[in-house]
């Protein structure tokens, strides 16, 4: 006889009051979501014995009563295939839980619920959770969840636990669960396998986890584990049962497994029947409307500059650049706060070389921090907000089929928009993120091509708002890093041997942002992002100084000016340029100044623009890649992006004077 | 937690943490499906998840 409840075996018994729910189901079906909805975020996550399988484990009070809840891996049955399923299936057969919760997808009832049939007929004490109700009423489909509770004789319950639907009634079928009310339902077979079954099962005399039913069945289906563990409960008489398991194996060696497979199918069609309900005409969502425009390059491509225009150039541009930047920068720091320091740090310090540290020319605050707060500080969290609205609605992995096709020309994958959307982000992050590429070859084509033409958010954020005021100038600027992308990628694709490996990925659905969650993105992402750079942009100040009062940095700026009048920019851009070697944003910042002191026209500021964005990556990324690729790749790239922001910079110029366009 | 590129749902512990690539200690926890890089949530967040939460337990 099966027992019914874990309460009930001797393990249970000397565990003291402590009772056990374990969550099995499906891979992604939201046992996670649930089990921390449970427990907190407070749990233990250890490998199960004798095995590299992770189980979680936490505890919660339900109902004031104790409960260890384990977070079993995915399963598909009860007849296991993988490591995960076996540890699963050994957590429910040595763990003896109280309560099994089977967590499912509502919008896949049909699929999985043979899993459902299975533990109900092995008489564990099952509880069924049709997650996800909210996807499947959104697209129309409908489930008596009462009927199917009478049909599967268990509790049923409907929920949505990422949005925390359910819950509540999840936890009241925890604590109520009575194992002498437990499944007693049995799903018929057809006469011959119930026959075998009843034959196999007839014979065995041990006490178990599971029914002897669903014992006989995993036996026909070869099960060696269950097969040890029946030898060991039956001992002599294991040998008669084994026979016979041979025996009806052997008459049904050609097809038994198909033929279950098919029986369970007709039990859950009868299950179901009048309790789901598929609309004749699917219900196409806004969301799967939007999710096919956005993959399709006729509609794709629009809605990708659509996006591009309000969320880069309107709102990290025009609104993040200009108006917070304006705002910071000119009135906060410029006008009230920088006067106000600089008199108290002459007041304190009587030396001005100390002073110069401090409130100088780059002084760590007048400069350093102004920088990091007022420029920085406004665009990267615009930038952010934008990337983590785009990412909550599950755009990115349609971008990535988007543009697959057109990386594949580039010896790339759509996988590859991984590293180049991170690269608007941060360039040095995205370079570390290459390593999820599949090939070397990709790797290197990726991290070249973001070592080039992929803008930091800090530096296309000031570069947006420098080149705004002159539309001319961003579309050269654009179109060039564009047509730089596109030769560098395509000839790095021939250069480089290998193939171009495949790429799928199962689409997630499109959704609304959910505000607290496009909150909490962004706050991570810029409070780690300012952490790391503020030391940064401290220490660069710090070099300037050093560099200024040694004449140094006088002897660089002036070493650079023949390179800088060679591409039409006046001396004090190789300031910028120097920044920029520090970090990318740095340097777009120094540009930042030049053009508010007026110093350069829109020709210059698109070549110095065009030339920045180009140039050298900075000290941190090119540290990465090296760590990444090695000294003799991140050095070749180094020097091949150097020469060629360069080499780029001057050609524009000539152009643009031959042309007379930005004039 | 669902990452935030392929909507794979997993447990912060699956994920690949700790690459020793960026400055000041690693926030992020890498996908255990697609590996994109997932910030992970501020300990006064989860806090006050937990605070709003009630009912559920440290272990």
């Amino acid at each position: 006889m099966a027992t019914c409840c874990g309460a009930t075996t001797e393990k249970a018994a000397t565990s003291g009051t402590v009772k056990r729910v374990a969550l099995v189901g499906n891979p992604n079906v939201g046992k996670s979501v649930l089990f921390n909805a449970l427990t907190g975020a407070y749990v233990t996550v250890s490998n199960y014995p004798g095995t590299s399988v992770e189980v979680a484990r936490g505890s919660a009070v339900i109902e004031g009563q104790e409960w260890q809840v384990i977070d079993t891996p995915g399963m598909y049955s009860i007849h296991t295939i993988t490591e995960e399923e076996r540890v699963a299936r050994e957590i429910l057969l040595h763990e003896t839980p109280d309560v099994v919760l089977h967590v499912l997808d509502a919008r896949n009832l049909e699929r999985m619920l043979a899993m459902t049939v299975q533990l109900v007929e092995a008489k564990l004490p099952v509880v069924l959770v049709v997650n996800i109700m909210d996807e499947a009423e959104r697209i129309g489909l409908k489930i008596d969840l009462g009927l199917l509770q009478e049909r599967l004789g268990i509790p049923v319950i409907g929920a949505a636990t990422a949005r925390k639907r359910g819950l509540d009634e999840i936890r009241a079928a925890i604590a109520n669960y009575r194992c002498d009310e437990g499944n007693s339902r049995r799903f018929a077979y057809s006469r011959l396998l119930e026959r075998d079954l009843g034959e196999v099962a007839g014979l065995m005399e041990g006490e178990y986890i599971l029914s002897r039913r669903t014992l006989a069945l995993l036996l026909l289906q070869q099960d060696e584990e269950i097969a040890s563990l029946v030898g060991q409960r039956e001992g002599e008489r294991y040998s008669l049962i084994s026979e016979k398991v041979r025996e009806i194996a052997f008459e049904r060696r050609e097809s038994f497994h198909l033929d279950l497979s098919l029986e369970r199918k007709e039990i859950v069609k009868k299950l179901l029947q009048d309790v789901f309900f598929a609309p004749e005409k699917r219900v196409v969502t806004w969301a799967e409307r939007l999710s096919r425009m956005s993959v399709q390059p006729l509609t794709g491509i629009p809605l990708l500059l659509i996006v591009l225009y309000f969320g880069l150039y309107k709102f990290v541009g025009d609104f993040g650049a200009g108006t917070l930047v304006d705002f910071l920068e000119k009135r906060l720091f410029v006008e009230l706060f920088n006067p106000w320091i600089t008199h108290w740090v002459q007041v304190i310090i009587p030396w001005q070389v100390i002073q110069e540290l401090f409130v100088g020319e780059y002084g760590i605050i007048t400069l350093g921090i102004r920088y990091a707060v007022g420029i920085i500080l406004p665009i990267v969290a615009t930038f952010f907000i934008f990337f983590s609205f785009l990412e909550d609605t599950g755009y990115f992995p349609r971008l990535a089929l988007l543009v697959d096709r057109i990386f594949k020309r580039f010896g790339l994958t759509g996988r590859a928009v991984i590293p180049m959307v991170l690269g608007f982000g941060c360039d040095t992050m995205a370079t570390m993120v290459t390593r999820t590429l599949e090939t070397t070859r990709e790797r290197v084509i990726a991290t070249i091509l973001l070592s080039l033409t992929i803008p930091c958010s800090a530096q296309l954020g000031v570069i947006l708002a420098l080149l705004s005021k002159y539309p001319g100038a961003l579309v050269v600027w654009g179109g060039c890093l564009l047509l730089l992308f596109i030769v560098v990628g395509f000839l790095a694709a021939r250069i480089l041997p290998g193939e171009a490996p495949m790429f799928y990925m199962e689409l997630p659905p499109m959704r609304l942002p959910q505000f607290s969650n496009v909150l909490t993105k962004t706050y991570t992402r810029m409070q780690w992002y300012f952490l790391e750079i503020l030391p940064l942009f401290v220490l660069a100040s710090v070099l300037l100084w050093l560099g200024k009062i040694t004449g140094f940095f006088e002897k660089l700026v002036d070493a650079m000016t023949p390179v800088m009048a060679s591409i039409g920019l006046p001396r004090e851009t190789a300031i910028a340029f120097i920044f920029g070697f520090f970090r990318r944003d740095y340097g777009a910042a120094g540009l930042y100044e030049l053009q508010t002191k007026g110093l350069m026209d829109a020709r210059q500021l698109t070549v110095a623009a065009v030339t920045l964005t180009l140039f050298i990556p900075c000290v941190a990324q090119f540290l990465i890649m090296k760590k990444e690729r090695g000294w003799r790749v991140a050095g070749a790239i180094g020097v091949f992006v150097s020469v060629l922001a360069f080499g780029s910079g001057y050609v524009l110029n000539k152009v643009l004077l031959m042309t007379g366009l930005l004039a | 937690m669902i990452c935030g590129f392929c909507g794979y749902e997993f447990d912060e512990s699956e994920g690949k943490k700790g690459c020793g690539g960026c400055p000041g200690g690693c926030h992020s926890i890498h996908c255990p499906k697609c590996n994109y890089k997932n910030p992970l949530e501020p300990k006064f967040v989860k806090k006050l998840r937990d605070l709003i939460g009630g009912s559920n337990k440290k272990t």
